[in-house]
């Protein structure tokens, strides 16, 4: 039982941190419609800003991911006006083939500015966790998944409460209308691209508290990323945390009954089997 | 006499340098180790140079790279330096995966190969043209157990019960085998025995697994990211088992910079350490900026192997390279850093010298504690000096 | 159709010729290897991903059975590859039949993300799977010289009719496919799926027919592949970012959906690594790679349709 309560506890904070780190893919693919498969190496971007801000100015790298998040919001808007732009209106799969080719080349061009080597940061609670009864709750995750609760809260009112926010709904929802309201689509796609990436380079930074960044980082994270967005309906934002949620939990709870080794198979038996019964994910609405 | 220079010197222009391959991960998820494994072999050469090695060779040594990221790659870039390239012979590739499809194209090729992969196969499938200058995995794992059950005996805290952790690739399966065969013939309890998979994202699975256990020692077989997960994760929760990792991610500098004092007292197997070769290993600090880690010094050795080989044989024929690098017991520079103090092969290609060596880390450094005939430091057990 | 034939009658040729004067144990001649290789496994790619618009990412699953099943039936029964080529293809098929009741109801990104699943799965399987597979530790073809029973060679240049046959085999598929009844019905279906579903096409049949077929084909140039490389582990062969995403990458970069596509693709992919590894590797890590992703999205950018586009378009226009 203790076993299980721990899974669960494990499960859920890890899993809130996976959402934050998808939900800006979903984010990107709700109002762009385009698969990003370089949305990991955003993600390992913002990782090497909060590196940079804790080793040379002191930030946690919870503080840091805001850094993280700016730095890359810029970018991604970048990206998004000089490349993405461009293959808005080509078929889904030169989409796929440029984001491909962007994945190569973050990668390497964080090989060639940053080196090889494996970079981490040391805080005091890193070691730390706390004893709910029986129940170990590591403070560094714990701190992740606060961060990631107060992330996904600031972004619902963003989306909701702000003009930038209904404009960027109203883009995805229908373009063409949202122009005769007076709404610059192409400027829109921008900021949702900008934000997506830069969300998940600010979960980058809050994964970066307990885990390690090298120019790789990203592999390890893409295929679960869409999991998680696919299991919570791509596009949805709300979904993506759900998704989060079940992803870390199928995670933690798979290794109770078999090896851990078969953890992500557990995972992906579970995605392709609910995908069949609701294809357009949990959350995910018919069309789109 | 001008003429005798002019002479010389002509002869000298005519020498074409000798190519050898330099076939490693530069690029890609393995990639710091490829660059150290350059920074390595780059060191040896200059060595060789210092040392007036090459002047018998009478021709300077060119290295040619080729970055191979993955194996699929590893066939067409082997082939391209043998017969683009014209290189004599080939060093590589870290990752026991390249070097085997590496191997299959030299071996067909008739071209010598040298690598420090630890995979079992790599010379156990009766081919001529590989030589690995390392031991096997299996051999690393049972010395893992071994060499730490003396210590923890000697320590007065006998071991009853173990854990093994690790990744499941060629690397950590292999050597997990190990470990596992001579704990089922030692008659020790093996409490956990779970492989996961590589680039964990979380390891609090395991890490329970282990607590609810009650084992006395833990082996982690992992690379740098699952090994600082698994480290810091084991101290959240007041594990204080000795730890005993499996070489690869447990004898890095990385490894100090990313834990701090929590790496203090951590064990590592080891197929080789750098506090055996002082000068060499302060050069390549000052060069590089860290300590010299194995793969450098295991590369840099089979290097100067092969151009010994190579001035011996006198010859650019592969195949006489081969001959005079098996016949070859090489116990100076690099060599000499390696346990067994030599580089030599028996008929299958596997080092006849080398074993492995227990490391223990100690402040930036990690210091050789065992087996004691190499040892420069008494290893400590549970912060206790163990005689 | 009948150009279609012509064009692949003449890529045979040529590459048949090419094989014969090259050096049989170089480098340009294993270039040559690559490429129909890759082209192959681009066009197998292309009877889903490109008829039928099926954007698979998946397709290591196929290529890993194939590679492993005639390589583990040769090691441990002495089977030639020959035999277990067939093997291989069969149970890629049905394994595909297997797959698409979980996904045949998916559309778009749903269908790419859910074969990029399998994958992956298939991935986990081999290396979990010791007994069967050998593991992660991987296996090696045994060593037999010169032998065409088993299907093996010294140097890349005995290989060259072998997958130029291979080459044929696919690309012929391909156009019969694409020319033939379940071409036409793929068609359909990919241009409104209910509507081809009104006018009384069996839209399942057809899909797992052109799955099946797919599959199967893969599996064998997953076989050719291990009989080339000799050896095989879980990640070379399942890997998601060198079998699968390269496959639709080949077929994409030349055009989607057309029997030039992958050959034009194979055609820049292959040299272009290679290039740039022979020309950048003792340069900074990581340059290499960098100007090939570059390149692709430079390429994708200007011709978003493929390269293929770049003729048919000129002759649109005249």
């Amino acid at each position: 039982m203790i076993a299980v309560l721990q899974a669960l506890a494990d499960g859920l904070m890890i899993g809130g941190v996976y959402g934050v780190i998808a939900v800006g893919l979903s984010l990107v693919f709700g109002v762009l419609g385009i698969v990003n498969f370089a949305q990991a190496e955003f993600m390992m971007l913002g990782m090497y800003v909060a590196w940079f801000a804790w080793r040379y100015l002191g930030l946690d790298p919870l503080v840091g991911a805001a850094l993280s998040f700016v730095a890359v919001f810029c970018l991604g808007a970048l990206v998004q006006r000089l490349l993405i732009q461009r293959i808005m209106k080509a078929p889904p799969v030169a989409q796929i083939f440029l984001t491909v080719g962007l994945l190569i080349v973050l990668e390497n061009s964080a090989l060639l500015l940053f080196g090889p080597e494996f970079r981490t940061v040391k805080t005091a609670y890193q070691t730390r966790a706390l004893m709910i009864g029986p129940i170990f709750v590591s403070v560094s995750y714990l701190s992740a998944f606060v961060a990631a609760v107060i992330v996904s809260g600031g972004l619902w009112l963003v989306l909701t409460r702000t003009w930038i926010g209904r404009a960027i709904r109203a883009t995805a929802q229908n373009p063409m209308a949202a122009t005769l309201f007076g709404v610059d689509t192409r400027w829109i796609y921008a900021v949702a691209f900008g934000l997506g990436t830069g969300l998940s380079a600010l979960g980058g930074g809050i994964v970066l508290s307990y885990s390690s960044v090298s120019p790789t980082s990203g592999s390890q994270y893409v295929v679960l990323m869409f999991t998680v967005v696919v299991l919570g309906g791509l596009g949805s934002v709300m979904g993506a945390l759900v998704g989060g949620v079940i992803v870390g939990m199928i995670q933690s709870l798979s290794t109770l009954v078999m090896p851990i080794q078969l953890q992500n198979l557990a995972l992906f038996t579970i995605f392709i089997a609910l995908l069949a019964f609701r294809p357009q994910g949990l959350l995910g609405s018919p069309s789109r | 006499m001008a003429a005798l220079a002019t002479l010389a010197a002509s002869n000298a222009w005519s020498a074409e340098p000798v190519k050898i391959g330099i076939l490693v991960p530069l690029s890609g998820p393995t990639a710091q180790f490829g660059n150290n494994i350059r920074n390595g072999v780059e060191l040896a050469l200059e060595d060789m140079k210092e040392t007036g090695g090459l002047k018998a060779l009478g021709a300077d040594v060119e290295l040619v790279y080729a970055d191979v990221p993955a194996p699929n790659a590893a066939a067409a870039a082997t082939q391209r330096l043998i017969s683009q390239d014209g290189v004599v012979g080939i060093i590589g590739s870290f990752v026991s995966s390249i070097t085997l499809a590496a191997s299959e194209v030299t071996e067909r090729a008739g071209v010598p190969m040298m690598t420090h992969s630890f995979a079992d196969q790599i010379t156990s499938r009766g081919y001529k043209f590989i030589f690995q200058v390392a031991n096997k995995a299996s051999l690393f794992g049972e010395k893992q157990l071994t060499y730490a059950l003396d210590i923890a005996k000697r320590a007065g805290s006998p071991v009853s019960k173990i854990a093994i952790l690790y990744e499941d690739t060629a690397y950590g399966t292999a050597q997990a085998k190990g470990l596992r065969d001579t704990a089922n013939r030692l008659g020790i309890q093996i409490v956990v025995d779970e492989s996961y998979p590589l680039n964990l994202t979380d390891a609090s699975p395991l890490v329970n697994k282990l607590r609810a256990s009650g084992a006395d020692l833990v082996f982690p077989v992992s690379y740098f990211n699952d090994a600082i997960l698994i480290i810091r994760t084991m101290r959240q929760q007041n594990l204080d088992i000795p730890t005993v990792g499996g070489a690869a991610g447990y004898i890095i500098p990385d490894f100090k910079k990313g834990l701090g004092d929590l790496v203090e007292g951590v064990y590592s197997i080891a197929p080789a350490n750098y506090d055996a070769l002082p000068a060499i290993a302060e050069k390549y600090k000052k060069k590089y900026g860290a300590f010299m880690p194995h793969e450098a010094l295991m590369y840099g050795a089979a290097f100067q192997h092969m151009v010994k080989a190579i001035e011996v044989a006198q010859s650019r024929d592969p195949e006489k390279i081969r001959d005079a690098i098996a016949a070859l017991r090489k116990c100076d520079g690099f060599s000499a850093g390696l346990p067994g103090g030599c580089t030599a092969f028996d008929a299958n290609g596997l080092t006849s010298v080398a074993f492995p060596v227990f490391v223990q880390w100690r402040g930036d450094d990690i210091v050789t504690v065992y087996p004691p005939e190499v040892a420069k430091a008494p290893a400590y057990w549970r912060g206790k000096e163990v005689k | 159709m009948m150009r279609s034939l012509l064009i692949i009658a003449a890529v045979a040729c040529v590459a048949l010729l090419l094989g014969a004067v090259l050096q049989p144990r170089g480098y340009a001649v294993r270039v040559v290897c690559l490429i129909l290789l890759a082209a192959s496994l681009g066009q197998c790619w292309n009877i889903v991903g490109g008829l039928a618009n099926q954007v698979s990412l998946g397709h290591a699953a196929f290529f890993g059975i194939g590679a492993y099943t005639s390589t583990m039936l040769q090691i441990k029964f002495g089977l030639s590859p020959w035999a277990g080529l067939p093997i291989g293809m069969l149970f890629a098929a049905l394994v595909s039949v297997l797959l698409s009741i979980p996904t045949m109801r998916l559309k778009g990104p749903y269908f790419s993300l859910a074969t990029l699943a399998f994958g992956e799965a298939c991935r986990i399987v081999a290396t979990a799977a010791t007994g069967l597979t050998g593991g992660p530790q991987g296996v090696s073809v045994p060593f037999a010289g010169n032998s065409w029973l088993l299907l093996q060679f010294r140097g890349a240049g005995a290989y060259v009719p072998v997958f130029v046959g291979l080459f044929v085999v696919v690309c012929v598929a391909f156009t019969l496919l694409a020319n033939g009844r379940l071409g036409y019905m793929l068609r359909a279906i990919r241009e409104n799926e209910d509507a081809a579903e009104v006018t009384g096409i069996n839209t399942l049949g057809v899909r797992l027919a052109g799955g099946a077929i797919s599959a199967a084909l893969t599996a064998a140039t997953g076989t050719m592949f291990a009989q080339f490389t000799f050896f095989i582990d879980p990640d070379i062969v399942f890997s998601a970012t060198s079998i699968s995403i390269r496959a639709a990458l080949i077929a994409i970069l030349g055009g989607v959906g057309t029997l030039a596509g992958p050959i034009v693709g194979a055609l820049v992919i292959v040299p272009l690594e290679e290039l740039l590894s022979a020309y950048l590797s003792n340069k900074a890590a990581g340059i290499a790679p960098l100007i090939f992703g570059l390149i692709l999205i430079g390429i994708v950018v200007w011709r978003p349709s493929g390269l293929v586009s770049l003729v048919t378009q000129r002759r649109g226009r005249t």
